[in-house]
């Protein structure tokens, strides 16, 4: 059956572009058209529509999609623009809309782009949790792959690891990938790219999860601009449910510009010498002072030994935060990894997927109530 | 002579840094006992912390210092007339052994403010010590290559127990590489040497292309003991393994003629080898 259209616009010739293309398609049956919300929000509901194009270079039509989302519940909406703006892309996202597209596009296209974002997951803004680490050698790598790989099987969503350790990523590695384009080449050509000649440059690992990985060589991380690669994690969002970003050690212009963007950062800290505990401490405090209520920050203490509420109570006293996650040890895990087998050889029934199993099922259930 | 005199400029010490690509491979345990070892022979060293976020020189040593190379660069920006670097180094002593430390920032905010021409001219006016050991942090910084670009050699240091940390050991040289460093510059050390491991040194050199230049046995308790009790492995772990092995390569370093002794003891790449690293592009 054809997609019942409905479209919002408010410049004449580009409707009627849209209009003439889609006509010409079996695929579509354009039912209304309207210059404004008020008439689109009043009058639309007659035709059912399941499918509707809204302006979102225009502010006020980009501001009601909530509106839309909340008056045609089910139905598809795609933003429209002339130029790929990641800003709007990422307003018209978190208003609800399915995606967005550019215009003038073909019926093929919106066909596409409808396929991409229909596999993304729940029609809700993404959720973007990085990994941040003091000095690093603190498990987040292998953190960030575990918990992307139980997302997905959990949920059925897309997720999106990318591996931002642009000078020494070791993703590529752990699931034994020689990749063809990396994060940098996304950086650089991101002003060029649109969500469908984007995902490309991912690289699927398992049901679910891809992979946009780091650089062969140490020096290319040279060509990533901090802003480049927030527009490459703000497209990301747009075809992935959840997005996990591995960043690099310490506080750089990369990891706060991650960071900034980001749900929830998660302060990775492996104890070894147990200075490691005061370097968690400097780094809590450092996200303390940029706190602007928009983001959760969490610790994670991994391979914690004795695995109980004393070593929680003990490194909580040095921290002076909470120790809200503790990781144990699990010894395979290395092997493992060194096989390049992480999408296949997990040992799933340790404590240590499970505890991972219950950050993940906390992740789900974050921004539903039910924390 | 245990302490420095201060003689301006005319002299050019030997900086050792200390780097790696992967961190919390024991830079720092290795740096501090460098330091140690060579001031044991009488020279006058000064180990500078450049890992300026989260340095643990102090932290190993269980130092409190007043100054660090932020209030060293602060200085030389307001007042570069009067600056003296020797207000900035707090010494560390143990019965005869003396040496002084540059301290890394304590904030990271101070950290982060750090100018790489400034941190650079703060460390070449370290020059009247004998050697300067400076420990760094596992990243191609601009910070990290402006002192490698300076040191006389790079003890490059790897731990060779997972492959990501082989990866990041292989890929960081043939970046050095890249960078033009000179191979007699590079100094291979591997660290925890003799530990039970999935992955052999020979091996490692075969990929590498060239030697170990020396080898840290595998010593986990007695660096406990030493970060533990806050001193050098000499003193808080005297006849261990680890100290002998530290008291070697401190001989190795402290021979202004660098090792003579080197060619005779490594293993030259065979033809095979000089051929893949020319199709590799050194």
């Amino acid at each position: 059956m054809a997609y019942q259209v409905t479209i919002v616009e408010d410049d004449s010739d580009m409707l009627n572009d849209m209009v003439g293309i889609l006509r010409k398609s079996a695929d579509f049956d354009v039912t209304s058209t309207y210059k404004n919300v008020k008439d689109a929000l009043g009058q639309a509901g007659m035709f059912r529509p399941d499918l509707f194009f809204i302006n979102v270079e225009n502010d006020e039509m980009l501001n009601s999609l909530p509106k839309f989302v909340d008056t045609f519940k089910g139905a598809y909406i795609l933003g429209t623009m002339r130029q790929w703006n990641p800003e709007v892309a990422t307003i018209a996202s978190d208003g609800g809309a399915t995606g967005c597209i550019l215009k003038p596009f073909t019926a093929k296209d919106v066909l596409e782009y409808l396929q991409l974002y229909s596999v993304r997951g729940q029609h809700k803004p993404a959720k973007l949790i990085s990994f941040f680490s003091p000095k690093g050698r603190a498990g987040r790598t292998t953190l960030a792959a575990i918990l992307a790989l139980q997302l997905a099987e959990k949920t059925g969503e897309k997720v999106a690891l990318i591996d931002a350790d642009l000078q020494f990523g070791d993703l590529p590695i752990f699931f034994d990938l020689e990749p063809k384009r990396t994060v940098v080449d996304a950086a650089q050509d991101i002003r060029l790219l649109t969500p469908m000649t984007f995902a490309p440059y991912f690289h699927q690992i398992k049901d679910g999860v891809s992979l946009l990985a780091s650089p062969a060589h140490p020096e290319y991380a040279e060509l990533v601009g901090p802003d480049s690669l927030v527009d490459v994690v703000r497209m990301t969002e747009s075809i992935f449910r959840y997005v996990i970003v591995d960043l690099p050690a310490g506080f750089n212009p990369v990891a706060l510009n991650i960071c900034r963007i980001s749900d929830t950062v998660f302060i990775t800290t492996m104890i070894n010498s147990g200075f490691e505990v005061n370097h968690a401490k400097k780094t809590m405090e450092m996200f303390a002072t940029q706190d602007d209520g928009r983001r959760k920050v969490y610790t994670v203490f991994t391979r914690v030994q004795p695995f109980n509420e004393e070593s929680r109570k003990k490194i909580a006293e040095q921290l002076g935060f909470p120790v809200d996650i503790m990781i144990p040890n699990e010894y395979r895990m290395i092997s493992v990894a060194n096989s390049g087998r992480l999408a296949q050889g997990l040992p799933m029934d340790t404590l240590l997927m499970q505890t991972i199993g219950k950050m993940a099922d906390k992740i789900i259930n974050w921004g539903s109530g039910e924390v | 002579m245990a302490i420095a005199t201060y003689t301006g400029s005319e002299r050019t010490s030997i900086i050792i840094s200390v780097f790696s690509t992967t961190p919390g491979i024991g830079k720092t345990i290795i740096a501090i006992n460098l330091a140690s070892g060579l001031a044991t022979h009488g020279y006058k060293v000064c180990l500078a912390d450049l890992d300026l976020q989260f340095g643990d020189v102090l932290n190993y040593l269980q130092l409190k210092s007043p100054v660090t190379v932020a209030g060293a660069q602060r200085a030389l920006l307001d007042n570069r007339e009067n600056f003296d670097v020797r207000n900035f180094l707090f010494d560390y002593q143990n019965g005869y052994v003396t040496f002084s430390i540059l301290p890394a920032p304590l904030y990271i905010y101070d950290a982060y403010q750090t100018d790489v021409n400034l941190v650079t001219e703060i460390i070449q006016d370290l020059s009247y010590f004998d050697y300067i050991i400076v420990d760094l942090n596992s990243m191609f910084s601009a910070l990290n290559l402006a002192i490698l670009d300076i040191s006389t050699v790079i003890n490059y240091v790897g731990v060779i127990d997972f492959l990501p940390a082989l990866k990041n050991y292989k890929v960081g040289y043939d970046t050095l590489i890249r960078f033009n460093y000179e191979e007699k510059k590079i100094r291979l050390v591997e660290n925890r040497a003799d530990s039970q491991k999935l992955i052999e040194s020979r091996d490692v050199e075969r990929l590498i292309g060239e030697p170990f230049y020396f080898k840290l046995p595998n010593d986990y308790a007695s660096v406990k003991k030493a970060i533990n009790s806050g001193q050098p492995l000499m003193f808080a772990a005297p006849e261990s393994k680890l100290t002998k092995s530290f008291d070697d390569l401190v001989g190795l370093y402290s021979n202004r003629k660098i090792d003579n002794s080197q060619d005779d003891s490594v293993i030259q790449p065979s033809g095979i080898l000089k051929s893949i690293k020319k199709f590799l592009g050194f």
